[in-house]
């Protein structure tokens, strides 16, 4: 397992963080952390997961299957310099 | 000031929703009233939930718009569970609008209430509960923006009773606007030059490409490259089977020239697909030296199973367009077509009469296909019919075969034929289906003969659970564990019966030279379902096969017969 610390920005829309942690364990993706806090003007949220991937797996595709989600507006991998998906 | 309910049929009139596929039950009950006097929607009243969503997933894949089905609260909801995950899997544009119990109980476990929402997380694109009835105009509006925008798929939309009922005035939606994604021009370079200096070329085809309608554009595009085609299960119909440069089906039960062509391919140009497990086989055996491009709409899908050298992310017929319009230089292919040639040559589809001079359900499938022709279109279930009616039936066009390829979702082929012919009703629409599967949904067609769809539905009765009989053939030493239904010893059920009692033709065709005199009288019914019971063999086997667990290059063209590629083809 290599762990991956993710920033996300999420619109708070009912059952965005129920959708963020269903993606999770539907992807086979361990959760060692978790925190949701208000952010911008308080249409927003802050999340900060780290994560467990297994060794052949890239943050990468998971920050993809993320973006696609409707509510979610920004996905970071912190650890990498490397942006990001960024949703309209 | 109406109410929520009306709110939500003039919202779906707005949205053009011409029909909807659906079961009253008591949380819904609201809505069905304005529904009932509604002069622009058509309610198809189904026998059971999961018939209503696979209708909608059928009329949806039939006609490139968005299908509705609508349900009760709890069990009315959870019974949308499986089309839903199957539109999922299969990227269908649907829309599931639901009744909830109403606010104040949610949360008590009150009578018939479910967190379908909940349920449905992993299965759904997105989903809307409506708290407001002012929200509804614009709920419907983006439910349906968002199931038919980028990569399609599936949107539910709960709504508790009291909104339903909540007065309200209707306010017209401002829709979300999604633009077809067009690739970067980097990538199209790039892709170009891949394509300029490759000797092996494959184009493996998938069903985004019927999706975004591009079919057209590959045509286009293969004819001015010149390069191999292979259309997988959810893209039969994106490139005609008539076309010289079409080798057929990849994958499991794909053709020896599909699996061939990629396995030595030094170039995948992979359109909408998504390097499926039962196009790969063992993926670290599948196409080992061919660089890749992939495009597809779903930026998620590139790199997901096998590393793309060029990924191109965009909606299919963007991409093709710019592709076509982009390609200078096409490497001589004539000694990969001679090698390609030769091995359709030598392995061409095929199966032999059985042993025991029963009918062979290919060549029932086969003069279905001959004698309803290419304009009809085709829905089959999962299993062993299934794999026959993606190899024997010919398909010209995009649109003409429907079936449940992600999920494999038994007893879709009878509903998703309801619905396809309510969108296309001047088409023939074939349900090729199985005896097993035929058991799981026939309720429709009930329905069918109620409502005045007549579907035509060949039941391949080898009164068996036929695929999961050849695994236990072939992997369990003959050891035939609970796969047979006695369709064949004890007739139960009696299939002709059956389909009378549920208000349609039953027919029964037992031997070879009855299959045209029989497809034809079906097919000269106009104004009534029609179930054919083909009774067929039961160990007739789908050929070819990879073996689950095993690479492409392990194909099987027929039991004991392995096609050595490396003798076929020179490095």
């Amino acid at each position: 397992m290599t762990s991956h610390k993710l920033m996300m920005l999420v619109r708070n829309k009912p059952g965005v963080l129920a959708r963020v942690v269903v993606l999770f364990s539907s992807r086979n993706v361990e959760v060692e952390s978790l925190s949701f806090v208000p952010a911008g003007h308080g249409d927003l949220s802050r999340v900060d997961v780290v994560v467990g991937l297994r060794e052949d797996r890239t943050s990468d595709q998971l920050m993809k299957q993320l973006a696609r989600l409707l509510d979610v507006v920004h996905v970071a991998d912190v650890d990498s310099a490397g942006d990001t998906a960024l949703i309209a | 000031m109406g109410r929520g309910a009306q709110a939500l049929i003039r919202a779906l009139e707005a949205v053009d929703c011409e029909v909807i596929f659906g079961i009253p039950g008591g949380a819904i009950l609201p809505v069905y009233d304005p529904l009932f006097e509604s002069t622009k929607i058509r309610h198809v009243l189904m026998r059971h939930e999961q018939g209503a969503g696979h209708a909608a997933v059928g009329y949806a894949q039939a006609t490139g718009r968005v299908g509705v089905c609508m349900a009760t609260s709890g069990p009315g909801a959870t019974n949308l569970v499986t089309p839903l995950a199957d539109a999922y899997m299969d990227s269908v544009p649907i829309v599931a609008v639901t009744g909830q119990v109403a606010r104040p109980v949610i949360g008590t476990d009150a009578f018939q209430e479910a967190d379908i929402a909940s349920i449905t997380l992993p299965i759904t694109k997105h989903s809307f509960q409506v708290t407001d009835p002012a929200d509804i105009p614009q709920v419907i509006a983006e439910a349906f923006a968002v199931a038919a925008g980028g990569r399609p798929g599936p949107v539910l939309v709960d709504i508790p009773k009291d909104v339903q009922v909540a007065r309200t005035t209707y306010r017209d939606a401002t829709p979300p606007v999604y633009h077809r994604a067009a690739p970067s021009p980097a990538d199209v370079d790039a892709a170009v030059r891949l394509i300029a200096s490759a000797r092996r070329p494959v184009l493996y085809v998938g069903g985004g490409v019927i999706r975004s309608g591009a079919a057209p554009a590959l045509l286009a595009f293969a004819e001015l490259t010149g390069i191999p085609v292979v259309t997988t299960l959810m893209a039969r119909g994106a490139f005609p089977d008539s076309h010289r440069q079409h080798l057929g089906m990849p994958g499991m039960h794909g053709t020896v020239a599909a699996v061939g062509a990629l396995q030595k391919s030094d170039l995948l140009i992979a359109l909408g697909t998504r390097f499926d497990d039962r196009v790969t086989g063992v993926l670290e055996e599948f196409a080992p030296g061919a660089r890749v491009i992939h495009a597809d709409i779903d930026p998620a899908e590139i790199n997901k199973n096998r590393r793309a050298d060029v990924g191109i992310v965009g909606d299919c017929r963007v991409v093709l367009a710019a592709l076509t319009s982009a390609v200078r230089a096409v490497g001589d292919l004539r000694d990969w077509w001679a090698q390609l040639d030769a091995l359709r040559e030598t392995f061409p589809l095929g199966y032999d009469r059985p042993a025991d001079g029963k009918l062979a359900p290919q060549y029932v499938i086969e003069r279905i296909s001959a004698l309803a022709g290419p304009e009809a279109i085709y829905t089959a279930g999962v299993g062993q019919h299934q794999m026959w009616a993606a190899q024997y039936v010919k398909y010209e066009r995009p649109g003409s075969f429907l079936n449940s390829g992600g999920l494999g979702t038994m007893g879709y082929a009878v509903p998703a034929a309801l619905g396809a012919k309510v969108g296309a009703p001047d088409r023939q629409v074939w349900a090729i289906d199985g005896d097993g599967c035929f058991q799981m949904t026939n309720q429709e067609l009930a329905t069918c003969a109620l409502e005045g769809i007549p579907i035509k539905v060949a039941v391949i009765n080898n009164g068996n659970l036929g695929m999961v009989r050849q695994w236990q053939n072939l992997f369990y030493g003959g050891r035939y564990s609970n796969t047979n239904l006695n369709t064949h010893t004890r007739r139960i059920p009696d299939f002709v019966r059956l389909a009378e009692a549920l208000g349609c033709v039953g027919l029964r065709c037992e031997s070879e030279q009855d299959v045209d005199r029989v497809v034809l009288e079906a097919m000269e019914v106009r104004d009534m379902p029609v179930v054919v019971d083909f009774v067929v063999g039961e160990n007739a086997q789908v050929w070819p096969m990879v073996a689950a667990g095993t690479g492409n290059d392990q194909i099987m063209a027929a039991r004991g017969i392995r096609p050595l590629f490396d003798a076929d083809f020179e490095e």
